[in-house]
């Protein structure tokens, strides 16, 4: 038995995003909950070759690091915190890695690693030296937000900055390309049928957690609450998810647990949702194992924003915080009809109102590694 | 007490009597960075446990600095010259593989977490695998460490809970 009730849940103080529907939470969010999906022709890049040559980008050519800066000083001015708070703030930061390391010089080399850049970033960002880069694939957000929240319940740290990026850049778009992993009908269709894959998409967000003590300076407010989290592997394959799903469905079980609710308590998940065949499969089974008979609305949203891989957990989460206050859950796109080894209350055509107090949001990985955040509403 | 006074077992890459680089893992191809990390955790979990058997609450932390370099400069070759990307590249290109590999090999059921160290990479392994075993989302960890672009060599150790912990 792990993931024993949290004594302490995180606050969310401040958020900040970027997707391709531009700059600022209001615009993913109401994008997000109406189910308009942002995909497009790239542009960026040459894709000449590629099976396919969609994804959900930014205009022009966006630079990581630049977006990164950006988005932890939104956040942290977002929490309200002064340049002293900040001096004592550590950086958790999730990404794929430089994306000049692969072209680099020999001797530029070690100041091209995540670490590196995470240092980069907190000194530019006026915030303590302490950081940690994640690269797990499409678990490290999400890793990373469940571990702050483990160093602030166990008092390891007030408060933590967590910022995750990755932008649409040929070399990635060029090997999920060359796994035949690309949607080839340029939409993404979580748990529906007719899908045949994920897109990528652009996707760059910090958050700012902070203790429940730390929340209740003056001015304080919080957007929501980390309320627990999970974390767990499948021991299955080198990529294939577990078809039983027994991996995520332990991860969601501990998350449950930290946060003292019950599986009927839970009023939306925000699933991985890749829309890839298999992968959606398995995530319905998990679901149903952790959940049993509770009807829990599901969506994906990358059904609207695409796969950003390293910082797909951190975007996501921030989206289940954001719907869960507003009050509105966000439909699946893209989807055409019921597929019947995905038995879920798949959100359609129109957003839904909710009054939950409590949504998770789930995320799988390459290697069997699997999360879930139970996030609280303010 | 630190994860390190809880060791249970430890190994290198190379060991005296290794070629400098270890064997081909099959499924992966261009690079050696998951051929090192698979050879010297194998070698740690064989310590550490004998053989594989029944699944263990065991996470696996692979840290390293600059990651699997080598896959990452073939990719971005392929690409810029316009010639084919092979598919086994896709998966290899993440260092999440590698632990899958040997999570599924040894029945290992606990987290996956992959880091990119500023500083001391074994350091910074221990850390996150501490936080993972104080937190209860694992008995105990593997942490793999992969040194320099390579990569060099490779060390890999086995910690659980301290003893008053247990």
């Amino acid at each position: 038995m792990s993931g024993g009730p949290a004594s302490s849940p995180a606050a969310v103080t401040g958020v900040a995003v970027v997707s391709a529907f531009g700059r600022g939470t209001e615009a993913l969010l109401d994008n997000a909950t109406a189910g308009r999906p942002a995909f497009g022709p790239v542009t960026r890049f040459d894709v000449t070759g590629r099976r396919v040559g969609v994804a959900a980008t930014l205009p022009g050519d966006p630079v990581l690091v630049d977006e990164l800066a950006g988005v932890v000083d939104g956040a942290c001015d977002d929490a309200g915190l002064t340049r002293s708070q900040r001096g004592d703030t550590p950086l958790l930061l999730a990404v794929h890695g430089d994306p000049g390391l692969a072209r680099a010089g020999d001797d530029e080399r070690p100041g091209r690693s995540a670490g590196a850049m995470a240092a980069g970033i907190a000194q530019r960002c006026g915030l303590s030296s302490t950081v940690r880069a994640y690269t797990s694939a499409c678990v490290a957000a999400s890793t990373a937000v469940a571990d702050a929240g483990a160093m602030i319940a166990r008092g390891h740290a007030d408060r933590i900055v967590v910022a995750a990026g990755y932008l649409v850049e040929p070399d990635q778009f060029g090997l999920f390309d060359a796994g035949r992993a690309l949607a080839t009908d340029g939409q993404v269709r979580p748990f529906s049928t007719g899908r045949s894959g994920l897109l990528l998409g652009d996707g760059v967000a910090a958050v700012v957690l902070e203790s429940g003590a730390a929340v209740r300076r003056p001015g304080g407010a919080a957007h929501a609450w980390l309320a627990g989290w999970g974390r767990a592997g499948d021991a299955y394959h080198v990529c294939r998810p577990d078809p039983a799903g027994a991996g995520m469905a332990r991860a969601i079980g501990d998350a449950l647990r930290r946060a003292g609710i019950s599986a009927s308590q839970v009023g939306y998940l925000n699933a991985h949702g890749s829309g890839t065949p298999h992968s959606d499969v398995a995530e319905a089974a998990a679901i149903r194992r952790a959940l049993g008979d509770a009807e829990v609305p599901v969506s994906s949203t990358k059904s609207v924003v695409g796969q950003a891989l390293e910082a797909a957990g951190l975007l996501e989460f921030i989206v289940t915080a954001l719907a869960l206050r507003r009050g509105e859950l966000p439909v699946n796109a893209g989807f055409l009809g019921p597929d019947g080894d995905c038995p879920l209350d798949v959100i359609t055509e129109q957003p839904r109102k909710t009054d939950a107090r409590y949504a998770v949001s789930v995320n799988a990985a390459f290697g069997g590694a699997n999360t879930a955040l139970v996030v609280g509403a303010p | 007490m630190t994860a390190v006074d809880a060791l249970r077992a430890g190994a290198e890459w190379p060991e005296p009597g290794d070629p400098a680089q270890p064997p081909p893992l099959a499924g992966f191809v261009v690079s050696a960075f998951s051929p090192m990390v698979a050879a010297v955790a194998e070698r740690c979990l064989r310590r550490g446990y004998g053989a594989p058997g029944s699944p263990r609450r065991t996470a696996i932390v692979i840290a390293s600095a600059l990651g699997d370099v080598a896959s990452a400069v073939h990719v971005a070759a392929a690409v810029d010259h316009g010639t084919r990307i092979g598919p086994l590249l896709f998966y290899q290109s993440v260092p999440n593989a590698v632990a899958g590999y040997l999570a599924a090999r040894w029945h290992l059921t606990g987290p996956v977490v992959c880091t990119s160290p500023a500083g001391d990479e074994l350091a910074e392994g221990l850390a996150v695998a501490r936080l993972l075993i104080d937190d209860g989302d694992c008995d105990e960890a593997l942490v793999v460490v992969a040194y320099g672009a390579g990569p060099d060599r490779a060390r890999a150790v086995l910690v659980s809970a301290p003893e008053e912990d247990a």
